[in-house]
């Protein structure tokens, strides 16, 4: 690959623009760096060579970026963040590939769905609530032998498996049009308690997402996990359900782990309508 | 998840619990009445361009339930089309466009979705007062048509529409439809293919492209007939209007005679009823109607 790259070609530096934010709920701010050029970096090691610097292009000392990540290599979603105005995975997103479609700067952003806890990491747990709402796990409690599971479709497991590479890293969500922040401030008269039951009720009204759509579907297609169908779609009418979807197309669009989102929404569209109907025809 | 159920403070409203089902509504309704009303309208429309009979005969049709008809307007279309309305603007504010972020089609559909809803909403108010007059009450519809609206007299169907979009120097009228009738093509069409998911219909990508396929398809039919509807009412000339009038006039006294159409003045257009008088009195019939007009060279 390097052999490809004319040396001339090279940049000496990349001009790395962050968004950055000190705290929860306060204002952010922009901050221009200038790192040498190496080859074959990736946004993570960018962010590294920030930290190591601590310097804006201008020559001010600041305090270091903070950002989060954990596997570095695609499979936590610890690290997504906005890159050049998308959402994605920092430590997927290589630099040379950047530069080829904007070789003037490299722009960092935090996620936009979710609340700042600093710099370019955010609070990413509404995104986990929604998998509680709709139970999306194999019920077994072990208290007794459930004998061997039932043997699965081919064609089954191949309907599920990309539904399963999910990594709830929440570039869906961040890149919905119906998915809005929710950004709660605890007041003086609240205990953290209070606070934390406040913040999950907001969620658990608001929209849950795409992610969580498609985990219901995995799960509904489990030959154990199908045991609570009926419960996954009671969440997925309830309040915040698959109604507030509209269709945008947004989520499979930039999902990293191409899962079929559009797919699983239709599937779930067609799931929740006839639950509903059977529903009020038992009442 | 299992304790926040003890929380009895705040009783979700009558709209947040039942919202899924209310957003199915939404959905029907766009497709039936209001996608398959459009599509019946606007073929209606377009046989205009076919000749003056047809069109008068459809209108005929149309309303021949008589004083059923209001029931109708009101029960089939207007109020769905209130309640999908409404609700589709208050959709449309929950959500945050970002297309111009993501520039993805989809979502620029989904954009356009929500700005030709809010088009309609323009339009069909503008349409709807500018030749129905929204209620039959005969004070109310003289009142109206004073300022031009109210114009359609269904028993000279032709040439009243005509006359309708001659209004505001020709341009206004025939701008005002072209953006409206396009976008509520748009908005329907699109619509359509977003249902789809909604209820399920095309779960596969392989079915979506197919289907996108289809709407596409459609979309070419509907949008060619939505301007020949647009060129009936927009093309004719003033002289053909005074044609049309005498033609429709025709047609209405011969088919209360045969008790086909149901005798009714007030659907008749006010001017060609005062043309059709001095022709009574007038020996040369064919004059007199085109009184209103210019004579032709
Ligand atoms: C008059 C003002 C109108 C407004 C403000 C409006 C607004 C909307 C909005 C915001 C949506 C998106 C709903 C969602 O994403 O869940 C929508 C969907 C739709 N509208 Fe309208 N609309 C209007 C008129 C019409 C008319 C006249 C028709 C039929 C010709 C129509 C047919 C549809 C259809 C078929 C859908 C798709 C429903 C779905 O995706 O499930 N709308 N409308
Ligand atoms: C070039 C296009 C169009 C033409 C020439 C046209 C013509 C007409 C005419 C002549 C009427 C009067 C009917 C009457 O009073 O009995 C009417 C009413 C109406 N039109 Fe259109 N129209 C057009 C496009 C549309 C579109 C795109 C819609 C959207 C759905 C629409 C919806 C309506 C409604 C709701 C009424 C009143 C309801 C009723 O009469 O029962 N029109 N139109
Ligand atoms: S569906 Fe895709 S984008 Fe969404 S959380 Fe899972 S892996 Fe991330
Ligand atoms: S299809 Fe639905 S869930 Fe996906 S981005 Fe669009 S609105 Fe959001
Ligand atoms: S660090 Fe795990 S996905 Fe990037």
């Amino acid at each position: 690959m390097i052999a490809l790259d004319p040396a001339a070609n090279r940049p000496q530096f990349i001009n790395v623009r962050v968004k950055r934010q000190d705290g929860p709920g306060q204002e952010p701010y922009w901050q221009l760096f200038k790192i040498d050029y190496e080859p074959e970096l990736n946004v993570i090691s960018v962010l590294q060579r920030i930290a190591a610097l601590s310097k804006t292009s201008d020559g001010k000392k600041v305090t270091p970026v903070v950002w989060d990540c954990g596997c570095l290599e695609e499979v936590c979603g610890a690290c997504t963040m906005q890159i050049n105005g998308r959402v994605r995975q920092s430590c997927s997103a290589l630099v040379d590939q950047l530069l080829k479609d904007n070789a003037d700067e490299i722009v960092l952003e935090p996620m936009s769905k979710f609340p700042v806890l600093r710099d370019l990491m955010v609070d990413r747990r509404r995104l986990f609530k929604a998998l509680e709402k709709v139970k999306a796990w194999v019920p077994v409690d072990s208290y007794y032998n459930m004998g061997p599971g039932e043997r699965q479709l081919r064609a089954t497991q191949e309907q599920n498996y990309p539904l399963s590479q999910c990594m709830s890293c929440g570039c869906c969500v961040d890149a919905c049009p119906q998915y809005n922040k929710i950004e709660l401030e605890r007041k003086k008269d609240e205990t953290e308690e209070e606070f934390k039951k406040r913040e999950e009720k907001a969620w658990d009204k608001a929209f849950v997402g795409p992610h969580a759509i498609s985990q219901a579907m995995l799960f509904n297609n489990h030959p154990t996990g199908k045991s609570i169908a009926g419960e996954r779609l009671d969440a997925l009418t309830a309040p915040g359900g698959i109604q507030a979807c509209g269709n945008a197309q947004n989520c499979v669009a930039v999902c990293p782990k191409e899962i079929p989102l559009t797919t699983s929404i239709a599937r779930a569209g067609r799931a929740t309508t006839i639950h509903t109907i059977k529903k009020w025809f038992e009442k | 998840m299992s304790d926040s159920n003890s929380d009895s403070n705040s009783e979700p409203s009558f709209f947040t619990k039942h919202e899924f089902a209310i957003r199915r509504l939404h959905s029907l309704t766009g497709i039936v009445p209001l996608g398959l009303y459009m599509c019946v309208h606007l073929t209606t429309n377009a046989s205009l361009l076919g000749s003056v009979e047809i069109f008068q005969r459809a209108v005929f049709l149309i309303h021949s339930p008589g004083p059923l008809l209001p029931l109708i307007e009101w029960g089939g279309i207007f109020l769905p089309l209130l309640f999908h309305a409404g609700l589709g603007i208050w959709i449309a504010k929950t959500g945050r466009s970002n297309s111009s972020q993501y520039q993805f089609t989809s979502n620029k559909r989904y954009t356009w979705q929500r700005w030709t809803g809010f088009i309609a909403l323009v339009y069909l108010f503008l349409h709807v007062m500018h030749l129905h007059g929204g209620i039959h009450a005969e004070g109310w519809m003289n009142a109206i048509y004073k300022v031009g609206f109210g114009q359609f007299s269904p028993y000279n169907a032709g040439s009243s529409l005509v006359d309708a979009m001659n209004l505001g120097y020709g341009i206004i009228w025939p701008a005002i439809y072209l953006v409206g009738v396009l976008a509520c093509v748009y908005h329907f069409i699109n619509g359509l293919w977003t249902a789809g998911i909604t209820w399920g219909l095309w779960i596969s990508p392989q079915a979506q492209a197919r289907a996108t396929k289809v709407c596409v398809a459609l979309g070419v039919v509907l949008t060619v007939i939505s301007l020949a509807a647009w060129a009936g009412a927009v093309f004719p000339s003033k002289d053909d209007v005074a044609k049309m009038r005498a033609i429709e006039d025709r047609m209405y006294e011969a088919g209360v005679v045969s008790g086909t159409v149901l005798e009714n003045e007030h659907k008749r257009d006010l001017r060609g009823r005062a043309a059709a008088e001095e022709s009574v009195d007038a020996s040369d019939g064919e004059q007199a109607s085109t009184g209103t007009t210019e004579p032709a060279s």
